[in-house]
């Protein structure tokens, strides 16, 4: 586990994988928010006013931590925020499975005849969510855009 | 607790990123909650109404629904409920004319594959945009209805 946690090139790889994943999900949701509003709604949990502001907002911070984990920026943080909304979601579409609903995921694309929710796709979900924890645990990110700056005194470091 | 507080002022900082970018490419886009159709999805959601398998039957014995299917074409000709029209949720504009001739006041009952699927409550909420009246979602959809051994057809 630690060679793994030290592997500075896996890590790179599993980073531009998890962010590039978020960066696609989000670019349908951006260019369509009345669509992912809808297909919130799908989920009968929250109202339009609330799907509306979710829309408006998720797809945003989605593209934000996917290029902020591939960049390198604030790393650990977004990963702790992919790995949440990784949780979220999945709980969503295990909620919505139990309750018998026959939706699209509103995942990658908001084209409401392709990627139904399914076993499936929880599956998916927990193997990036396993990615995710692991970016947590990481020391050493390897290639990140901060090592390009100077750094400040006193700066806190990346690593725990 | 440097590294907490340094991740609490990280996290903070793109959510705030993210709320101020998400709502700026709205509001020069006209989408969201800065479209003018906004008022329509919200309200049209609140109103619209879902239908069950036994109301569906109902509405179809009785003859005074249409009913339309909004899966893709290749779907529809595979079997659909009988009578029913096909618009696939992404053709609609190219049925905008032949809609025109339905009376605004007709009821309209979409369905799509399963129960509670998107496209159909999209379609739905397009046609109310189109100024329908009485539309309504069979929520069971064609899965239902065929397990029900109701009449269908095929192409």
């Amino acid at each position: 586990m630690k060679s793994i946690l030290t592997n500075t090139i896996l890590i790179l790889l599993v980073r531009v994988f998890l962010g590039g994943l978020f960066i696609v999900a989000s670019l349908d949701k951006i260019v369509d928010p009345a669509a992912f509003a809808a297909s919130i709604l799908n989920y009968k949990i929250v109202g339009p006013t609330l799907a509306m502001v979710i829309a408006t907002i998720l797809p945003s911070l989605e593209l934000l931590c996917g290029l902020s984990l591939i960049l390198g920026l604030y790393p650990r943080t977004s990963a702790l925020f992919i790995t949440f909304m990784l949780v979220g979601f999945t709980i969503l579409i295990t909620s919505a499975l139990l309750r018998g609903l026959d939706i699209s995921c509103g995942c990658f694309t908001q084209d409401p005849n392709v990627s139904k929710i399914g076993y499936i796709k929880i599956l998916e979900n927990v193997g990036m969510i396993m990615l995710g924890v692991l970016l947590l645990f990481v020391q050493n990110y390897g290639i990140t855009l901060t090592q390009f700056f100077p750094q400040q005194k006193n700066a806190p470091s990346d690593k725990i | 607790m440097k590294t907490h507080r340094q991740s609490i002022h990280e996290a903070l900082l793109l959510i705030a990123a993210a709320t101020i970018l998400g709502f700026a490419y709205t509001f020069v886009t006209k989408q969201g909650f800065f479209s003018e159709k906004k008022p329509a999805f919200s309200a049209a959601t609140a109103n619209l109404e879902m239908i069950s398998l036994e109301k569906a039957k109902e509405l179809y014995e009785s003859q005074s629904a249409l009913f339309i299917d909004a899966r893709h074409d290749f779907e529809y000709k595979i079997g659909h409920i009988h009578g029913a029209i096909n618009i696939a949720l992404k053709e609609i504009d190219t049925h905008r004319v032949w809609l025109e001739n339905i009376p605004k006041e007709k009821m309209l009952i979409v369905y799509c594959d399963g129960a509670e699927c998107n496209s159909s409550i999209e379609l739905a909420l397009k046609l109310m945009e189109l100024k329908f009246t009485n539309v309504k979602v069979f929520f069971g959809g064609w899965q239902e209805w065929k397990a029900n051994n109701l009449p269908i057809d095929k192409e």
